[in-house]
């Protein structure tokens, strides 16, 4: 499917200098003991869309609900700084938070079958941030909820309002939330996964249709993806994920062309290629959260291995515009 | 659409004729003889024939049953050996209205104290409250009624003095009267479906708030008690509708203790004491009215699921 999704990033369009939108440093996340994401940094340009890569359980996802202020204390204990223009989101009342979510910052789920609530029209559930931040009219509500199905590609949107999610298709699903993540023209977009449950011939569509609404709305996106060169395709940058941490980070096309940390680079060899019969898998799997090795976490299934990397922590570098975290990028 | 409903209308009818026929047969089979009751200690062997011959019991058990059955469609009930009372009239008229003003505000305080609590229950589980509502579940279900009736008479009857003990007001002729006479009954015959509906609410809802919907309402902004009393509540409604429909029968049945532990003219009242008396035709009065109501109850849950659930209806 990856060459179905015939997009470039834009790395050209963005202004070199210009505050971040989202500074992630030092983010740390924890569940009673189990460490679920350990020293998460990054930083998100206003416009940029970036790719969160990493097998399941890596913790993209739980980034992603920890970034729209799902997962909080005293759920999890969390450490380190999340900034969002001005404020600092780890520090904010619940209150407050409320009037980010679905406002600035909104989540497009993996499932729409199930992140729609089978007993409420999609009107009614696109018109439910309309209501709550901009504070419309029911007239001017179900007007705007009309717009949005149309902009996300519904077709007869008018009629569609009253339809329940039940009665529409997958991918029409996928729409509405997209519509009910962008309702309110959000600063910045997180998608989780939003293509992993569709069909392949509707997947190209979508990821088309949500890149194409975020750059009409100059929005920011993160993009959670388990498929590397997808993310490289779709993105402007890519932030490999191991265990919890961020193991490489950069320009999508450096990151593609030549991955540095031994795990992108695993990654990017299971990948079939045309014309290549060769298959190369990453051996065995993340370790549970409650038996982390202490070094290096991919320490037991990297190829490149040695004595340092099961004892000590790898920081992150700087190299060729990118962070890596290794002891032995060649 | 039309042919479902028709066809679950003769299911329902089938339903009805079957408890008229089986009620009918036990109550043959039960000892006691209505016409030696109703002729006393002393009588002649020929007025005792001419009474069987006057009722119609003489004649064979299907007769019996197809004349009663055919009376019974057309509203004439017969009348009481004991009181000479019409039984339509005793039944349908002055007892009916007792139980179900006494079922439905049972049904009321059961749905008012037991929501909350289930909800409590699940949104703090494993908290005191949590504790709390479990012990209140299982204790208003392990219970018995009559019991708990007695307990209450003595203690907001008798001992605090809040409450009359005995006795029935009608609340359509003295409302807060009659509401005021039916607060320990209904509390007797409620207390039993607290529990259930405590627990279906905590248990439901647990399953609901951990769906991905609840997830994206909360993405949406949407505050904490919107999450669980629209998006959540909206989805438990379900369940808890098919436990109360299922349960009537259990609120009847417990409505036959309290009407009499409280001496209330209900349709229990009525059917315990013509057991007691051996009318067979009041009692048969009182189960058939018992069954339609349990099979409207049935029709009445299975449209509403039609409401409740948009995956359910036909377009």
């Amino acid at each position: 499917m990856h060459s179905a999704v015939a997009l470039t990033p834009r790395v050209a369009d963005i202004p070199a200098i210009q505050e971040p939108l989202l500074n992630v440093s030092d983010l740390s996340l924890r569940r009673g003991k189990a460490v679920v994401l350990d020293g998460v940094s990054l930083a998100l340009r206003p416009g940029e869309t970036l790719g969160l890569i990493g097998e399941s359980g890596a913790g993209k996802s739980t980034l992603a609900l920890a970034l729209i202020g799902l997962l909080r204390a005293p759920e999890v204990q969390l450490d380190g700084s999340m900034r969002f223009r001005d404020t600092e989101l780890t520090q904010l009342r619940e209150a407050d938070y409320r009037r980010l979510r679905g406002n600035k910052i909104g989540l497009i789920f993996q499932d729409a079958t199930a992140a729609l609530n089978p007993c409420f029209t999609v009107g009614a559930q696109i018109a439910e941030p309309l209501k709550r931040h901009l504070r419309l009219s029911r007239w001017a509500r179900r007007e705007r909820a009309a717009e949005l199905m149309h902009s996300v590609g519904i077709p007869e949107p008018r009629m569609r309002l009253d339809a329940y999610p039940h009665e529409l298709s997958g991918g029409m699903q996928q729409r509405v939330m997209i519509a009910v993540a962008l309702a309110c023209n959000p600063e910045l977009l997180l998608a989780d996964e939003p293509t992993s449950a569709l069909d392949v011939t509707i997947q190209a569509q979508i990821m088309e249709l949500i890149l194409d609404r975020v750059r009409a709305l100059n929005s920011s996106a993160i993009f959670v993806l388990h498929d590397l060169a997808l993310g490289a395709q779709v993105c402007d940058r890519i932030a490999v994920m191991y265990a919890g941490q961020i193991v490489e980070e950069g320009p999508s096309e450096h990151v593609l062309a030549a991955p540095l940390h031994p795990y992108t680079q695993g990654l990017k060899s299971c990948v079939v290629e045309l014309g290549s019969r060769r298959l190369v898998p990453i051996p065995g799997q993340i370790p549970p959260l409650n038996a982390m090795p202490g070094g290096c976490r991919f320490a037991p299934r990297c190829p490149k291995a040695k004595t340092i990397c099961s004892e000590q922590r790898p920081q992150a570098e700087t190299r060729d515009g990118r962070q890596v975290a290794c002891w032995f990028i060649d | 659409m039309f042919q479902a409903a028709s066809a679950k209308l003769a299911q329902t009818l089938l339903v009805l004729l079957f408890v008229s026929a089986a009620s009918f047969a036990f109550l043959k089979l039960a000892p006691g003889d209505p016409v030696s009751i109703m002729l006393g200690s002393d009588y002649s062997k020929s007025s005792y024939d001419q009474l069987t011959h006057a009722l119609g019991l003489d004649q064979p058990v299907v007769f019996q049953y197809g004349n009663w059955l055919a009376d019974f469609v057309r509203g004439n009930w017969g009348t009481s050996y004991i009181t000479s009372q019409d039984i339509f009239e005793l039944a349908v008229l002055q007892a009916l209205p007792v139980t179900l003003t006494l079922a439905a505000l049972s049904l009321l305080i059961a749905l008012v104290i037991g929501i909350p609590t289930g909800v409590l229950a699940a949104l703090y589980r494993n908290s005191w409250a949590d504790v709390l509502a479990t012990t209140l579940a299982i204790g208003g279900n392990a219970f018995p009624s009559f019991y708990l009736g007695i307990l209450l008479i003595w203690l907001f009857g008798v001992d605090l003095g809040w409450f009359p003990v005995l006795g029935f007001v009608a609340p359509w002729e003295d409302f807060w009267q009659g509401l005021w006479h039916l607060t320990l009954p209904a509390f007797t015959l409620g207390a039993w479906y607290i529990g259930l509906i405590a627990r279906i609410t905590r248990s439901s809802l647990l399953e609901v708030m951990g769906q991905p919907y609840i997830l994206a309402a909360k993405a949406r902004g949407e505050p904490a008690w919107r999450v669980v009393w629209v998006h959540g509540m909206r989805n438990v409604l379900m369940p808890l509708v098919t436990v109360i429909g299922l349960q009537l029968g259990g609120m009847l049945r417990g409505a036959v203790m309290t009407e009499v532990v409280f001496a209330l003219p209900g349709l229990g009242m009525m059917v315990t004491t013509a057991v007691l008396n051996r009318e067979y035709i009041v009692v048969q009065a009182g189960i058939m009215i018992t069954g339609l109501l349990f099979v409207a109850v049935n029709l009445a849950v299975d449209q509403t699921y039609q409401f409740l659930d948009p995956r359910l209806r036909r377009r």
